[in-house]
């Protein structure tokens, strides 16, 4: 029965490339990435409509003179309804319409450029003499809004979009390599990009199975091994990705601890499996310490002596485990979204922790702690909607943050890294 | 870099965190406490009757899934059906189910199930299961089935005596009818569980009872009356409101009976100030409506003149020889509606129009509320037309020049005269996060979750 036409047909979403970088041939992709963001709406884009509606037009009113008039009620710009005004005419003038004040017209056009959910819908009223007016219409399609790119000052964090997909970005990871490899984890796949031609390209993509729904706000954590390529760590699933080529993954129920933190880190955590949170209990723990308050994620600042683990906890708060005490941190003001990295600047090692914004957009700041209170050094950087996940990179000199654009409602996967600055 | 070198950036992140709320993962936990004006006594979305259809829309779609859902742009998306596809013709379509989803009583959702369930709600349509799939044929061309599917009437509902059961993501706990309904989250939810543990909704409760509650904390979601929805924001009350989902009009109960007839219903329409009663009456939070479908659903609606002209409404008056002195009914349960039927009686009167209002059932034309049931354009007109008796527009095509020519048509016939488009607005406690009024007022609360309390 599958065999019939194929109008109406519901079909699986394809992950959209928009931008791509990466963190190590940084210049070069930063200069990519500056052409491809330029604004997306283009002239090209509205001449079939134009010539569409003009064709309707003209066949109502013939060739001769019109008074025509353009109003819009969209949220098209004005440079872009101008544009539409300039290319209509151009299109009426070809089929033979000449254009007059109105009080010389025997016919007159209203145009208005409205839209409906879906579409935009230009709408022509004609109305010619004592007749009655007639009214053409064209729906138009319509293209998402580019999202806005901003910039930071000071003791900078940098972002750069590696990653716009229609799905929830859980992780991603860059595979060190010529050309440069990127992982992305999706809550249903894993998709392995190349870098080539000044863009990411998608190379395979690999299904992800599981026998149980995933539970809301759904988090995953891809780590690079030596061995193989990476494992993949989702809320009761583990994935391995194959060891021969061709590259494939195996999954299977499973509640091993996650690994928190970087590859230097040596800790990880037991992931509720039907939630979005780690149940507080650590594996193999810090020092004397293996359980704290369940918390959605953790972050690592080496000491000489010790490690210095902070907690963002699913109560609100931030907890401070050096192996000896608990030291909870109730005036941090982050977000619940943690991580570190290493930068070089300043104390060496940084914390990204997420702001308190309200789901229109989110910032993320670098914080560092000398004793056991933040300070900020950096100004926040805003990304283009919430925050969804923020993991430090393996080798801990960058962070992966992934935001849900609050225009486009894509979600996008940042590398996030600090660049020392006065 | 010393601690004291960004003294400035650290008091404004701590000034932010206190201006603000807290950026957070959403929390899994709690029970959300609603209050509705509507007392749907039936749970069956078969059962669904059109006066409090917005309310119990909100309700069914707690426990019911239907094959197909709408996203936010009106687009069909999968939601029981994973894929569906047409034979050439668009009568005979074919839908591919999610596998592995299962009944609030634990029983799995079969072909057969689906089939049995559309059925019940449509009992001209041919549904039977094959396979894994579920066959609908239709006597005519369907092209929009997929969207008609997305309807909370085309819930799929197994029925097992006199027990029905869904697939959605929250099941009963406790059922009052008319008064209390109390709902818990599946884990077992295809589409993952609900960060909420329980639902308690409060029914029949009027709109000031509601705001009662929602002050004294006792509820965290209220309906708001839409005059009252600019001055509960004022008191600092988070409002949401819909985009126009409700339409008010004027039915008259037959066709023109006469080129005189249709004259006066003419200049009736012409004398009708729309813009003061949105603004007298609803307090701006409508709009004034020419057309039968709001603009936002299709883009065209300004094309329907809704500004009064008295001196053509005057004019066209002056030209019928005999005029009629209509009796304008109104539901008398429904304050707002007798103040819009009074209203138009003293613009009627301006035009010239002998017009009186009554409560009685002897109306010639009455003010009538209609929901727009669905955000797809078509199918709203479609059901607009069958609630109002009026003949089903015939679409050719899915194309805007179709739709809007319809619904000229349907003006047309002077049957009907539209007067203000009326928003839904819910106030929503501080305590509700990610809580989201679509624009046809429906709920998505299955991402609503609640906030911690302070440490």
């Amino acid at each position: 029965m599958r065999s019939v036409t194929d109008n109406a047909v519901y079909n699986a979403r394809i992950p959209h490339m928009r931008a791509s970088s990466s963190r190590f041939p940084r210049v070069a992709c930063l200069l990519v990435l500056i052409s491809i963001h330029v604004p997306t709406i283009l002239a090209s884009e509205w001449r079939a409509p134009e010539e569409q509606l003009a064709r309707k037009i003209a066949a109502a009113t013939g060739p001769g003179a019109v008074a025509l008039d353009l109003v819009s009620r969209s949220s098209l710009s004005h440079p872009d309804a101008e544009e539409i005004r300039r290319g209509l005419m151009a299109e009426l003038a070809a089929l033979g319409v000449r254009f007059v004040t109105t009080d010389q017209a025997a016919v007159t056009v209203q145009i208005t450029l409205s839209e409906n959910l879906q579409n935009y819908i230009w709408v022509a009223e004609i109305h010619q003499g004592n007749n009655e007016s007639s009214v053409v219409m064209v729906a138009v399609t319509r293209s998402s809004p580019a999202a806005v790119e901003h910039s930071a000052a000071g003791l900078t964090i940098h972002k750069t979009l590696l990653w716009t997909d229609e799905n929830r970005i859980l992780d991603v990871a860059l595979v060190n390599s010529n050309p440069q490899h990127m992982i992305v984890l999706l809550p249903e796949s894993v998709v392995l990009a190349k870098f080539q031609d000044g863009r990411w390209q998608q190379e395979q993509s690999l299904p992800i199975s599981h026998s149980r729904p995933w539970p809301r706000d759904l988090r995953g954590r891809l780590i690079l091994r030596k061995d193989h390529l990476f494992d993949a760590y989702l809320p009761g699933l583990f994935c391995r990705s194959t060891t021969a080529a061709p590259l494939g993954i195996n999954c299977y129920d499973s509640d091993d601890p996650w690994p928190l933190g970087t590859d230097q880190s040596g800790l990880s955590a037991f992931f509720a499996p039907t939630r979005n949170f780690f149940t507080g209990a650590l594996s193999p723990g810090i020092e004397k310490q293996t359980t704290v308050k369940a918390f959605y994620s953790a972050a690592m600042l080496p000491r000489d002596k010790y490690k210095l683990w902070i907690f963002a906890t699913v109560d609100g708060q931030v907890h401070l485990l050096d192996g000896v005490t608990d030291q909870p941190g109730a005036k941090f003001g982050w977000g619940s979204d943690i991580a570190t990295l290493r930068s070089g600047c300043g104390l060496d090692w940084q914390v990204l922790a997420s702001g308190n914004g309200d789901g229109a957009s989110e910032t993320v700041t670098a914080f560092e702690i000398a004793d056991r209170e933040p300070a900020a050094v950096s100004p926040p950087i805003q990304l283009s909607g919430e925050i969804t996940a923020l993991w430090s990179d393996s080798d801990g000199t960058g962070v992966i943050a992934v935001s849900q654009n609050s225009g486009t409602e894509k979600y996008e996967a940042y590398h996030l890294s600090i660049t020392c600055s006065q | 870099m010393r601690l004291t070198t960004f003294p400035l950036l650290v008091a404004s992140s701590l000034l932010l965190a206190a201006g603000s709320s807290r950026a957070a993962h959403p929390h899994y936990g709690g029970t959300l406490h609603i209050e509705m004006r509507a007392a749907p006594t039936s749970l069956d979305p078969a059962d669904s009757n059109q006066t409090e259809w917005l309310g119990s829309r909100n309700l069914f779609r707690l426990m019911f899934d239907t094959l197909i859902s709408l996203d936010e742009q009106g687009k069909p998306e999968p939601a029981l059906a994973t894929s569906w596809q047409a034979e050439p013709g668009n009568q005979r379509w074919q839908f591919f189910l999610r596998g592995g989803v299962t009944f609030q009583d634990g029983a799995p959702v079969t072909a057969d199930t689906v089939a049995a369930s559309l059925r019940r709600t449509n009992p001209t349509w041919k549904v039977f299961s094959q396979g894994d799939a579920v066959v609908i044929e239709r006597d005519s061309p369907a092209p929009n089935l997929p969207v008609e599917l997305t309807l909370p009437r085309n819930s799929i509902v197994k029925r097992d005596g006199g027990k029905i059961s869904g697939t959605g993501p929250f099941a009963v706990s406790q059922w009052d009818p008319g008064r209390k309904l109390v709902l818990f989250a599946r884990d077992e939810y295809w589409g993952g569980r609900a960060f909420l543990d329980a639902i308690e909704i409060a029914m029949g409760k009027s709109f000031r009872e509601q705001m009662i509650s929602l002050d004294l904390g006792k509820a965290q979601v209220i309906e708001v009356a839409p005059e009252q929805a600019h001055r509960a924001t004022a008191e600092g009350r988070h409002v949401e409101s819909s985009a126009p989902v409700e339409l008010i009009l004027l039915a008259f109960n037959r066709d023109t009976q006469s080129p005189g007839d249709g004259r006066q219903r003419q200049a009736l329409a012409l004398s009708i100030d729309r813009v003061l009663l949105n603004t007298v009456v609803l307090q701006g939070s409508g709009e004034a409506a020419g057309g039968l479908l709001p603009n936002w659903m299709t883009g065209y609606g300004f094309l329907f003149p809704a500004s009064i002209d008295l001196a053509l409404a005057r004019q066209v008056r002056s030209d019928i020889p005999h005029t009629t002195s209509w009796a304008l009914g109104y539901d008398p349960s429904d304050p707002t509606a007798r103040v819009i039927a009074e209203r138009v009686v003293l613009n009627a009167r301006d035009a010239g129009l002998g017009m009186q209002i009554t409560s009685t059932s002897g109306a010639d034309l009455r003010v009538v509320r209609i929901p727009l049931i669905s955000p797809d354009a078509q199918i709203s007109l479609n059901e607009l037309a069958a609630e109002l008796g009026l003949p089903q527009p015939n679409f050719s095509s899915s194309s805007i020049d179709d739709l809007y020519g319809a619904e000229a048509r349907l003006l047309q016939s002077q049957r009907v005269i539209p007067l203000l488009h009326v928003r839904v607005a819910y106030g929503v406690s501080g305590a509700v996060k990610s809580w989201r009024t679509m624009r046809d007022g429906s709920w998505r609360l299955p991402d609503v979750w609640l906030a911690a309390e302070k440490p």
